[in-house]
């Protein structure tokens, strides 16, 4: 459903209330009883996984599936699947000049990120009471698949411009699949870049950043915003994170959101960061109920703060958890 | 500037092309491998450890080093042998069974041979029987493990168990970590040692190893 996501924006941030947005798509396969594997190959099967989670959690924004290996298959890598784990990509399509050169930019709807559209499509048409986001991953961290994520690390200083060029073609990628996620029905996008975590600021910006900053400017408006996730070491890169135009920044738990939050501008918002993994996949419903708690505390003179996960949850993870993030969240607001 | 110094400083800059340069003048100049490698090289990678915990540089920066270090280092490596000069401790390294990711557990080995360790990485995806064949081929001090999926760090356990079966116990220590992987976990499977980064995880080898 089309809306107005400028407004949306002033009214998250308006709220009296806190508000919630995690993202739990893939323990959200225990209401619909798929495997990953079933999940990440037919966007019919996500997009019943979507609504039913829309349909039993107060969560602010409808979020589709993130894998961060189907964008890289389009070009041509290796995945590994496997029945219950994310898949994976495996060794390296291009490692010099050349075969960066030779790489043809494929078009969005190729290999399983058709799957995705539709998912999104089916979700921007029939969940109508919040917006509906897709998900991609982030030019530098595509480029790491592609060239290999250790050797990136170091070609990126030695042979800066090389790395640039794929991380060009990437970019150039990512853009037409963003639109694509807009031209399905969806309200904005969650752009996942891992990867630029490990780099110093000006780095970061340098090698992805930039990049994202002409995405979103070709793509980002009134109707479709786009959110920036990343969950590294993002303590010095907000400033240039905010310079990419994103209306969102959404921050792992790898961050202190107290020394995060006196850093985003007022009117963006901005996202974070309960472990996915220790608290809610191996914690407790006490510790989740304690980890919400704490952190709402932490955050309260900040309007523009929604609680979130710090990175997607991984499949598998207990719903009584995430039952707990919620009513944690209830109870909260009815103090 | 002593050219000591001077190795230290251009591994620090990753020049890798340098830093074998200035190593090859050094021995020529008749400087004992030991000194190279103690003063030079890992003095240079002790300052890059120490900046990369303050966070001053990041892991591409601390790469270019590791790699400069390395190509000084395999000029050293015949003279350290024939003068009977042994690493600090010996390490297998590997991202468990199930388990494709390697980052983490590269940048920990880059930190580890910074520290002046041996460190044998069998990569990713790998056996509890080629953790305990490697770490028995090469007579290690530890087998390090690494996993960033929930679904495969039970497989630490499984490389424990298999090294207990095996009555390796107390030959080996085991250090564990990746993003899923806490101090609970940790003791709760019975390995000595978890560390939440990589330059802690280089800093407790290096211990570990002085305590067997």
């Amino acid at each position: 459903m089309k809306r107005n996501m400028d407004s949306w924006v002033k009214n998250v941030i308006a709220s009296d209330k806190r508000l919630a947005m995690p993202i739990i798509t893939y323990p959200g396969l225990a209401l619909t009883g798929n495997t990953v594997l079933e999940f990440v190959k037919s966007g019919k099967k996500q997009f019943e996984c979507i609504r039913a989670l829309a349909e039993k959690y107060d969560s602010i924004a409808a979020v589709t599936v993130m894998d961060l290996s189907a964008e890289a298959e389009c070009f041509g890598s290796q995945v590994r699947f496997s029945e219950n784990e994310i898949p994976t990509v495996i060794g390296k399509i291009v490692s010099d000049e050349e075969s960066i050169s030779a790489l043809a930019v494929p078009k969005p709807g190729a290999f399983r990120t058709a799957e995705y559209l539709i998912s999104t499509e089916l979700a921007a048409s029939a969940i109508a009471d919040r917006p509906v986001f897709g998900g991609m991953i982030g030019p530098f961290s595509l480029a790491g698949r592609l060239f290999d994520i250790t050797e990136i690390m170091m070609e990126m200083m030695l042979e800066p411009e090389m790395i640039k060029a794929l991380v060009a073609k990437a970019a150039e990628f990512l853009q037409a699949y963003a639109q694509a996620f807009k031209d399905a029905g969806a309200n904005g996008i969650i752009v996942a870049e891992p990867a630029a975590g490990l780099l110093s600021p000006e780095k970061s910006a340098e090698f992805s950043y930039e990049y994202l900053k002409k995405i979103i400017a070709a793509v980002q408006d009134d109707s479709f915003i786009f959110i920036l996730h990343n969950c590294g070491n993002t303590k010095n890169q907000v400033k240039f994170m905010q310079s990419t135009g994103a209306r969102g920044l959404h921050f792992g738990n790898a961050v202190d959101m107290t020394l995060i939050l006196p850093q985003v501008r007022s009117d963006m918002l901005a996202f974070g960061n309960i472990d996915p993994v220790k608290v809610i996949k191996l914690g407790s419903p006490n510790d989740v109920r304690r980890s919400v708690r704490e952190l709402l505390d932490k955050t309260a003179e900040y309007p523009n703060f929604v609680l979130s996960t710090g990175c997607d949850t991984p499949p598998a993870s207990p719903l009584e958890n995430i039952d707990a993030f919620f009513e944690s969240v209830y109870d909260y607001n009815n103090r | 500037m002593s050219i000591l110094n001077e190795i230290s400083e251009k591994l620090q800059a990753g020049n890798r092309n340098a830093v074998k340069e200035l190593v090859q003048k050094a021995i020529d100049e008749g400087l004992s491998a030991k000194v190279i490698l103690e003063e030079g090289l890992l003095a240079g990678m002790s300052i890059i450890g120490e900046k990369f915990k303050n966070e001053e540089i990041y892991i591409p920066e601390v790469m270019i080093a590791a790699r400069a270090m390395n190509a000084g280092s395999e000029l050293l490596k015949p003279l350290l042998a024939s003068a009977g000069v042994k690493a600090t401790g010996k390490v297998v390294i590997g991202t468990v069974k199930g388990d494709l990711h390697d980052i983490g557990k590269n940048i920990v080995r880059m930190m580890m041979e910074g520290k002046g360790l041996e460190v044998h990485d069998l990569g990713v995806d790998v056996s509890a029987e080629q953790f305990i064949a490697k770490a028995n081929e090469v007579d290690a001090d530890i087998i390090a493990m690494s996993a960033l999926l929930t679904t495969t760090m039970t497989e630490m356990k499984t490389v424990i168990d298999a090294i207990k079966a095996a009555g390796l116990r107390n030959k080996y220590k085991i250090m564990i970590g990746g993003g899923p992987v806490t101090e609970s976990f940790c003791k709760e499977i019975g390995a000595d040692a978890y560390t939440p980064d990589a330059a802690t995880a280089a800093e407790t080898a290096v211990k570990l190893c002085a305590g067997k």
